[in-house]
């Protein structure tokens, strides 16, 4: 198991590397650009606070962009909500049914080792790249931060990207078993379902009828602003995160060792 | 001589398709067994199922003594399979591929795989998207020899080879037999299984027949595939 997982680390290490520097790039870009856009951003914060569902749907109704804090919550939260998603989505959707795509499944199970030591090694490998894009890109806007030298809680701050970290492991977890019952890859669907979980997010945050069951999507209790602000975490978005998660899972391992493998 | 192979009563279907049918058959240890048949007569599917790629119905199946459901990956380290299409890793270098089989079985198969790389004259330096079908196979053989197993299973091992491959991978298959291993042939050269086979098997429409010997006519050969 050991050897299949390095090999999948060692495969994904350009897109990991890829997306990391993107992603946490641009957030870090984002962060450094505070500084000019500081004296503009009390009058974007007022236009804002007169939009209504717009400014609940990005959380600038709880803090004001025109603060440190509620820059970064808008527009590193943005950005790192939906990259993040999409680069879980992109990892996961592909591990196992790339196996289909390529052939190559005859050859890996040819070998000793049990489909479930298969379905483990490469779930813990899309596990440990997300873990990793995490921190690589918690390093680059803490980086930004002590650059602009404004104030930043740390507990926020690494609550914020727990909770992100927690929400990519949904997501991956989801396309993951999407993966496991697939004979081809599915990049498309797997961004889809990344782009959807964060449109259904903005949505039911805008539209009062679905506030009561935003806590279904896993963007819900990873929200910049409301962890920012410090407002508490609905239990039941976790609990029904960590369930998601561990049901995709299961699903993952239950699929791919019960179908016949393609030739 | 025990039994390597023992397949009682197989039955595979996909869907509505039919795959195989109440497939029995037994290979002795130190056999080398031709498994003969058309196109789409259930070979691959039986060979397939054999070593859990496929699952199957009804039926069992006994490896080396071994339940092929239960004793799955101990049965997979005695055993060397050569699928009918050769596909790795394209961004993997050869010699990436045959280390990386051999790992996996947590084995140094070093010494061996560069013999067998030296007799079959593979390039382990290139990249496996550069090689041919042919080439593609000597890799292949060499993932299914250099670990010395007791069984072989090589399903249409000589498409892509040329002459001289194919005159060299039948003395491996002789020398690891003569050190006891037991091999099972799927092809549809019947040459080959003239040539090199001690015992025959014909499939047609999922159904095997097992042949009295294996030194059978063009005529009787062709007969099967002509009656589907």
């Amino acid at each position: 198991m050991k050897t299949i997982l390095m090999r999948e680390v060692r495969l994904n290490l350009k897109n990991l590397l890829i997306w990391s520097f993107v992603v946490g790039g641009i957030g870090m870009i984002c962060i450094l650009l505070y500084k000019s856009m500081e004296g503009d951003m009390k009058e974007m914060a007022d236009a804002f606070s007169n939009m209504g569902a717009f400014a609940d749907a990005f959380g600038m109704s709880t803090l004001s962009i025109a603060t440190f804090k509620g820059f970064f919550a808008t527009e590193v939260g943005t950005v790192h909500s939906l990259g993040s998603g999409m680069f879980a989505a992109l990892i996961a959707v592909c591990i196992l049914s790339k196996e289909e795509e390529g052939h190559t499944g005859e050859f890996l199970l040819s070998l000793p080792v049990s489909r479930t030591s298969v379905v483990a090694a490469k779930g813990l490998c899309v596990a440990v790249m997300l873990v990793v894009f995490t921190l690589f890109c918690s390093l680059l806007y803490w980086v930004g931060i002590l650059i602009v030298g404004d104030e930043m809680p740390v507990a926020g701050f690494l609550e914020f990207m727990g909770k992100q970290c927690l929400m990519d492991l949904e997501i991956g977890a989801v396309c993951f078993a999407v993966s496991s019952l697939s004979w081809k890859n599915r990049t498309g669907l797997g961004l889809g379902i990344a782009v959807l979980f964060y449109f259904y997010d903005i949505i039911g945050r805008v539209v009062p009828d679905l506030k009561d069951a935003l806590f279904i999507g896993p963007y819900s209790f990873a929200n910049a602003s409301e962890i920012l602000s410090g407002k508490e975490t609905e239990p039941a978005a976790i609990i029904t995160s960590l369930a998601v998660t561990a049901v995709c899972t299961v699903f993952a391992f239950l699929c791919y060792n019960k179908r016949d493998i393609a030739s | 001589m025990a039994n390597a192979i023992e397949i009682r009563d197989l039955t595979k279907n996909y869907g509505k398709n039919r795959g195989v049918s109440g497939v029995s058959l037994t290979v002795k240890e130190g056999d080398i067994y031709g498994f003969i048949g058309p196109n789409g007569a259930g070979k691959s599917t039986t060979i397939r199922s054999m070593l859990g790629f496929l699952r199957f119905e009804e039926g069992s199946i006994k490896i080396l003594g071994m339940d092929s459901v239960k004793d799955h990956e101990k049965i997979l380290e005695n055993v060397g399979y050569m699928p009918s299409e050769a596909w790795f890793y394209g961004n993997m270098r050869v010699s990436e591929v045959i280390e990386y089989a051999a790992k996996v079985r947590g084995k140094d198969c070093s010494a061996e795989a560069a013999k067998l790389c030296e007799r079959l004259k593979v390039d382990t330096r290139k990249r496996i998207r550069e090689l041919s079908l042919g080439n593609r196979k000597k890799v292949s053989i060499v993932c299914a020899m250099q670990h010395c197993p007791k069984l072989f299973v090589f399903d249409e091992p000589t498409g892509g080879l040329d002459p001289l491959m194919q005159k060299h991978f039948f003395e491996l298959i002789n020398e690891y037999v003569a050190k006891g291993a037991t091999c099972l042939l799927s092809t549809h050269v019947l040459s080959e299984v003239n040539k090199y086979c001690r015992h025959a098997a014909i499939m047609r429409e999922g159904r095997l027949t097992e042949l009295e010997s294996a030194d059978i006519d063009d005529e009787t050969f062709l007969r099967f595939y002509e009656e589907e």
